[in-house]
């Protein structure tokens, strides 16, 4: 009786060890970082070449759709500054809801010479004039 | 025009008419809570019944305010401003009343009113039960009712009463209209079956904390919430999917599961439900996990409020826009603070909750139940983790950071795995202890017929690799030993042999428990195979059932294998009469087309495909141009699916110009999904499963 209930906490403890070993080990592998792009402009050598994402608005006007190269160019700009970090996104469909002044979330490769993301993933929210009175009060207390 | 004075009239009383029964509610919400409390410690039945009668009271209240937003929403009634935020004059009728879950406010006024509905029936289904177990239910469901109806009320900063007009006499001229991504049918079903599953949750949790309050700890609040508990997870199983195909028809990224926050939301309440499902058949059976099953459905059941929580709370930025609020403050304390009580409930009867039995073995039924229970909840751990990952990244690093898709997809894999071996070897193993008698004759088949299986496979994925790249031969690590060729490519597919292996064994272990029943069945009956089948179904629904929505698990496991593990993906820009390529089919862009349709404009082109240059069919991928969007310029992807057998040919398209010319670049990306529609049929099977165990009547006598 003894014995076996110490085989069956030995496996249930491997089991969880495992897991647990696993888990962290993928959370450190993939883990990406997020940056505001004043934040980033402002630590650009640190972040040269790293895998990160910037969580912006699409600066107004910025964007353009070369559509015979199948690519996205566009600025992503600070919540509450005017630093923007530029953006490329190749061989992708921009996505819907993407307009000027929305929130954007870009994950790609950053580049500090050029100041440019070359983005392989992009998330857009809901332009703040469509979300109504319901979020532009929130957004400024989650920030 | 009398009709439409008639209207206007009415709209200028409804909306307080409304107000008055959220305000009314909360008082007959409170008059449940106290009198059934009173009622059930002073044992005086009059008492009771009033607490009954005041859920039922809630529920008609409840259903008046959610009826008087409805008409508002219909007559367009421009005064209320939730109206105006979500609806607008020009959109269909179905939007119209999907609107009102399409926002914050109308969504919790709909919870709220599903949640009183399910009060209402647990009153009705017990009305001439001759315990008390559902009167003492219905206080946890009144308290959580209590919760939601002060959300609505609009006394919270932040959330507003969905019934509220504008300040004295302002009316817009029309409304803000619905995002048009969420004006397509599966998303004007799929947020309400998840809301229906996540509160039929609540009452299995409800009958738990019951048992707790009444003392009475056997397997009857088990039985009596049994059918609301597979209710509620068939609900989950198909809410979850619509939103799938939701995302994969409309999204326009060619995949139907990406664990953004708010999927994990709704797939971790169902994680724990099955595990739920499992373990109370061992307190049934055995006697054993008395404590654990309490805690499982409170966990549950706090997952579904843990949802909202993540969704509403802003505090994780999610592709989901709802809007944020304070109102997740509100949420973490209810969740604490029920939590709490729940804990306390069982500190008071913890000498009721011991076990009867012991595990004997780690090879048994019993041991299999505990290791999928043990799957189960430590995979919705995993995705907790990397979904809050941001919080606890800034928490101990004070640096924001997230963890990508990839993450999800690599750390599910090997529970995920271990999970699908289980649900083949749980239902063959034997109780107590596994003997050899039972390996050998319920283990060994299975078993050789997954290793045949799952070498035609690998021969299968390593002829396929070379032929898509003969270079590859050469490159492999073993290319120069005879069999090299069967690791040669990129990688060594071992999860996708491993998939195969688990879901054969399964398959097979399944099916032979299902004609080894039938044909004694059919010995016996003196029948046909077919009828004993049916007979052998017929007589243990719950069992059989559940192995039909294993074989459901199955077949979703092999669609996620292909259409996750082997799509391809070609983008490129295209003029009218160039072609490109996808695998072996080749896509000619013909034509393009205008159309004008209710409230918005269809502009799209014409994909002539061919496979090995014989034409098979054409494609119209578009994009649609909302007239009344909220947001002028935007246009929304309008993806074209072609099922080919079990796999799907998908394109979408890029901005299109208002008038396409032989010069213009048309930008499509296109995917070849392998066996998605293999994903689709076994949901489907799972919940056939789901509605076939559901039938069978719980057997509310039996006690242990």
């Amino acid at each position: 009786m003894k014995q076996r209930r110490l085989k069956i906490i030995a496996a249930s403890t491997i089991l969880l060890v495992a897991m647990v070993f696993l888990v962290l080990a993928m959370t450190t592998k993939t883990s990406v970082l997020h940056f505001t792009p004043a934040e980033l402009v402002a630590n650009a050598e640190v972040n040269d070449q790293q895998n990160l994402q910037v969580d912006g608005v699409i600066a107004e006007g910025s964007s353009t759709w070369d559509a015979a190269n199948f690519k996205l160019t566009f600025a992503v700009q600070d919540r509450e500054s005017n630093e923007t970090v530029n953006v490329i996104y190749e061989n992708r469909l921009k996505p819907d809801n993407f307009s000027d002044g929305g929130s954007v979330f870009v994950e790609g490769k950053y580049d500090a010479t050029n100041n440019m993301i070359v983005a392989t993933k992009l998330t857009t929210k809901c332009a703040s004039k469509y979300e109504g009175a319901e979020s532009t009060s929130s957004e400024k207390s989650s920030s | 025009m009398f009709i439409e004075d008639l209207i206007v009239d009415i709209q200028g009383l409804t909306a307080e008419l409304g107000q008055a029964a959220i305000f009314l509610s909360l008082l007959a919400a409170l008059w449940s809570i106290v009198l059934l409390s009173i009622g059930l410690t002073k044992r005086r039945p009059n008492l009771v019944r009033s607490g009954r009668n005041g859920i039922i009271a809630t529920f008609i209240l409840i259903s008046i305010a959610t009826g008087t937003l409805i008409f508002g929403f219909v007559t367009d009634d421009f005064s209320m401003k939730y109206v105006v935020e979500v609806s607008s004059a020009a959109q269909p009728l179905l939007y119209k009343i999907s609107a009102l879950w399409g926002r914050m406010s109308g969504s919790l006024l709909f919870w709220l009113w599903l949640l009183t509905a399910a009060g209402g029936v647990v009153v009705l289904q017990n009305r001439r039960s001759k315990d008390s177990l559902a009167d003492y239910a219905l206080i946890p469901i009144a308290i959580v009712q209590l919760f939601f109806i002060v959300l609505v009320t609009g006394w919270i900063e932040g959330v507003y009463n969905p019934l509220a007009r504008f300040p004295a006499g302002q009316i817009a001229a029309d409304g803000q209209g619905m995002n048009p991504l969420l004006q397509t049918p599966s998303m004007a079903f799929h947020p309400p079956t998840l809301y229906i599953g996540w509160i039929s949750l609540t009452v299995p949790f409800a009958f738990a904390v019951a048992a707790l309050l009444s003392g009475r700890i056997g397997s009857d609040w088990i039985h009596r919430s049994r059918r609301w508990m597979l209710f509620s997870w068939i609900v989950l199983t198909a809410g979850i999917t619509l939103g799938g195909h939701w995302a994969y028809q409309e999204l326009g990224w060619g995949g139907y599961w990406a664990w953004d926050p708010v999927e994990n939301a709704s797939f971790m309440p169902w994680l724990l439900g099955t595990a739920y499902l499992h373990s109370v058949m061992i307190q049934e059976k055995r006697g054993m996990l008395k404590l654990w099953n309490i805690l499982l459905i409170t966990l549950a059941f706090q997952f579904t409020l843990i949802g909202t929580f993540i969704t509403r709370s802003g505090i994780i930025t999610s592709v989901h826009a709802f809007a944020q609020s304070d109102i997740g403050g509100y949420f973490l304390g209810f969740i604490l603070l029920s939590t709490l009580g729940v804990i306390a409930l069982i500190v008071y009867r913890w000498e009721r909750l011991k076990s009867a039995n012991r595990l004997e073995s780690l090879l048994s039924r019993e041991s299999s139940f505990v290791l999928n229970n043990w799957l189960l909840v430590g995979l919705t751990l995993i995705i907790l983790w990397g979904t809050i990952w941001p919080i606890i990244s800034e928490a101990i690093q004070d640096k924001k950071a997230s963890v990508p898709e990839s993450f999800f997809n690599q750390v599910v894999v090997i529970p995920g795995l271990l999970l699908l071996f289980l649900t083949g070897a749980g239902p063959i193993i034997s109780w107590k202890k596994i003997t050899p008698n039972n390996f050998k004759r319920m283990f060994i088949p299975p078993i050789i017929v997954g290793l045949i299986a799952t070498g035609i496979a690998w021969i299968y994925l390593a002829i396929k690799t070379v032929l898509k790249d003969p270079n590859q031969i050469d490159g492999g690590l073993f290319a120069n030993i005879p069999g090299g060729l069967l690791f040669s490519g990129e990688k060594f597919p071992i999860f996708s042999l491993l998939c195969v292996f688990a879901s054969v064994f399964v398959l097979v272990a399944i099916f032979s428990e299902f004609s080894r029943g039938a044909k004694l069945r059919t010995k016996r009956q003196q029948t046909t195979f077919l009828n004993g089948l049916r007979l052998l179904i017929q007589r243990n629904k719950r069992r059989y059932g559940g192995y039909i929505v294993h074989i459901g698990i199955v077949i979703v496991y092999i669609g996620i294998m292909g259409s996750k593990g082997y799509f391809l993906l070609e983008s490129e820009s295209l003029k009218l009469g160039e072609s490109m390529e996808v695998g072996a089919y080749q896509l000619t862009m013909k034509d393009t087309f205008q159309e004008e349709r209710e409230n918005y404009f269809r502009s799209g082109v014409v994909f002539d495909v061919s496979k090995n240059g014989k034409h098979t069919t054409s494609m119209r991928p578009a994009r649609h141009f909302y007239h009344k969007a909220g947001q002028g310029d935007q246009d929304t992807i309008e993806s074209a699916i072609h099922g080919v057998g079990m796999d799907n040919l998908y394109i979408a398209l890029g901005p299109l110009p208002a008038k396409i010319d032989n010069t213009t670049n048309v930008n499509a990306q296109v995917y070849y999904n392998p066996l998605i529609r293999v994903v689709w049929i076994g949901v489907a099977i799972m919940v056939l499963g789901g509605l076939v165990a559901i039938t069978e009547r719980s057997e509310s006598t039996t006690s242990t």
